[in-house]
């Protein structure tokens, strides 16, 4: 039983390689906060850090199609999510659907929310689709991140695979038994199996923890491979960094 | 010379249970080859458990290589032991299988080059280094014991403890594990229902019964007696 699928990214021989796993959380967060910082209107700029973002993720090799069935799920979110920009915001009226008003200022920040939301969710997309989920894990780590937050993520990882298998299991028993053929409501069925699947994680989580102290563990992970920020990495972001810096700068004066 | 194992009158009951483990006495020499027998339920596992210190007895002392197991020598019995759990996935639980291989070594606080040498050289010696990137939910059950194998084998440990190493692998990854084990240097003790594995891997046996040793003594005379077999719960006849 696996969930093989969920972990086919990375997989990429990628440009990218050889800056630190750091380096490219650190890029990612510029990007994100870079487009975020574009007021409503720059559309030149918020197109720039776009066709960054693309350029990008050709440089890494990451295949376009990959790129974009992983960003459709997120941007789907997005666009739901920003839906009530469209409504909400005031201005001048363009539309009218029954008794919805469209306004112009609704336009464009939706518009601008899309852009700036989808920039950022393509160099997430990149980061992880360039970088394993042990070398996050280690970048955080070098980042600074708390100890205990980073040993969470790193058990989450595989705990993560676990749960599921644990769900599949349970599921499978009760699915085998014709279980919501009955008169047993559905809500009750997932409420026994959801229990269920909880009570065998925490057994697990249990013989793990027993696991880890035969092992002598002390209450840290200690780290394996520690990937420093080093010069080709700072070099690299450097240029990034600034490029970024003008691009938001410029919008602001334009503003 | 000092026994590798030894068990004076251990007794243990689970919180508010009864007792699973009954006086159990009995020594291992170094370099022993012991098969822990016993049908389900007999106390296997709840055995191995105090053996580094996961379970402490209700009554008894236990030693290890001479070392009482008691709280404050916790550190050092578990060097001595290699402890293979009887689920692969409990012991497998960083991002990649190297990482979870050099878990032990730096806890021991070894430097990370040489704990990232050994690493590689325990999972070489069972013959899946090339797995050494990959996440355990990668990697079929055999794999993944043998993996878990790496995980103590790296720590040079003075006595392998394992619990059924071959609960459902298919016959191939079963003869692999069995092949390595029949390599081993290391004192063994391996608990399981398989009486063949027990005979290719071991020479003595030791069976549960209610609690008790039941059985003490060579394994070949034990497999031979068909009888006796029955009454411990090893054999039954479709
Ligand atoms: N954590 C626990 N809490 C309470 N009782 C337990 C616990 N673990 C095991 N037991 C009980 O202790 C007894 C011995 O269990 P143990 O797991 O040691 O047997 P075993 O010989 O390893 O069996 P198997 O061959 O099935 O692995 C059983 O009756 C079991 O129900
Ligand atoms: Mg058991």
């Amino acid at each position: 039983m696996g969930f093989h699928h969920l972990d086919q990214y990375a997989a990429v021989e990628s440009g990218l390689g050889h800056l630190a796993p750091a380096a490219r959380v650190l890029g990612t967060v510029l990007i994100a906060v870079a487009a975020a910082s574009l007021p409503p209107g720059a559309w030149l700029e918020m197109g720039a850090v776009a066709a960054l973002v693309v350029a990008l993720s050709r440089y890494a090799h990451v295949p376009l199609a990959t790129f974009l069935l992983r960003a459709t799920v997120p941007l789907a979110f997005l666009a739901l999510a920003s839906l009530g920009v469209l409504l909400l915001a005031p201005g001048a009226t363009v539309a009218r659907l029954g008794p919805v008003v469209i306004t112009d200022g609704g336009i464009e920040r939706l518009g601008a929310a899309l852009l700036r939301g989808g920039a950022a969710i393509g160099a997430g997309v990149l980061l992880v689709s360039t970088t394993r989920f042990a070398d996050l894990v280690e970048a955080l780590r070098e980042l600074r991140l708390p100890a205990a937050v980073t040993a969470a993520l790193g058990l989450a990882y595989r705990f993560l695979y676990l749960l599921l298998d644990e769900l599949a299991q349970v599921q499978r028993a009760a699915a085998s038994r014709n279980a919501g053929a009955g008169r047993v409501p559905r809500r009750q069925l997932l409420l026994g199996v959801t229990a269920s699947a909880a009570t065998r994680s925490f057994a697990r989580s249990e013989r793990v923890h027993r696991a880890m102290l035969a092992r002598g563990y002390t209450g840290s992970l200690p780290s394996l491979r520690p990937q420093p920020l080093d010069a080709t990495s700072w070099r690299a972001l450097l240029p990034l960094a600034l490029l970024l810096a003008a691009l938001v700068v410029s919008a602001r004066v334009r503003s | 010379m000092t026994a590798s194992l030894e068990l004076r009158a251990v007794s243990f009951a689970y919180p508010g249970g009864e007792p699973v483990l009954r006086a159990i006495s009995f020594t291992v020499a170094p370099g022993e080859r012991v098969a822990l027998l016993g049908p389900n339920g007999a106390g296997k596992s709840t055995l191995l458990q105090h053996l580094n210190g996961l379970l402490l007895p209700t009554a008894g002392q236990l030693f290890v290589g001479g070392v009482p197991v008691v709280e404050a020598n916790l550190r050092s019995v578990r060097q001595r032991i290699g402890f293979v759990f009887q689920d692969p996935d409990d012991q497998l639980f960083l991002p990649t299988l190297l990482e979870d291989v050099a878990f032990a070594p730096l806890n021991a606080g070894e430097p990370r080059a040489q704990a990232r040498a050994r690493a590689h050289a325990a999972l070489a010696a069972v013959g899946i280094d090339r797995h050494a990137d990959r996440a355990a939910h990668h990697l079929s059950g055999g794999e993944k014991r043998l993996a878990a194998l790496a995980t103590v084998l790296v720590s040079r440990p003075q006595v392998l403890v394992l619990d059924e190493p071959t609960g459902d692998l298919d016959a191939r990854a079963r003869l692999r594990i069995v092949r390595l084990l029949q390599e081993r240097p290391e004192t063994l003790l391996v608990a399981t229902h398989d009486l063949e594995v027990a005979g290719a891997v071991c020479t003595r046996a030791l069976a549960l019964a209610d609690g008790s040793v039941a059985y003490d003594g060579p394994l070949d005379r034990l497999r031979a007696d068909r009888d006796r077999l029955g009454r411990l719960g090893l054999l039954a006849a479709l």
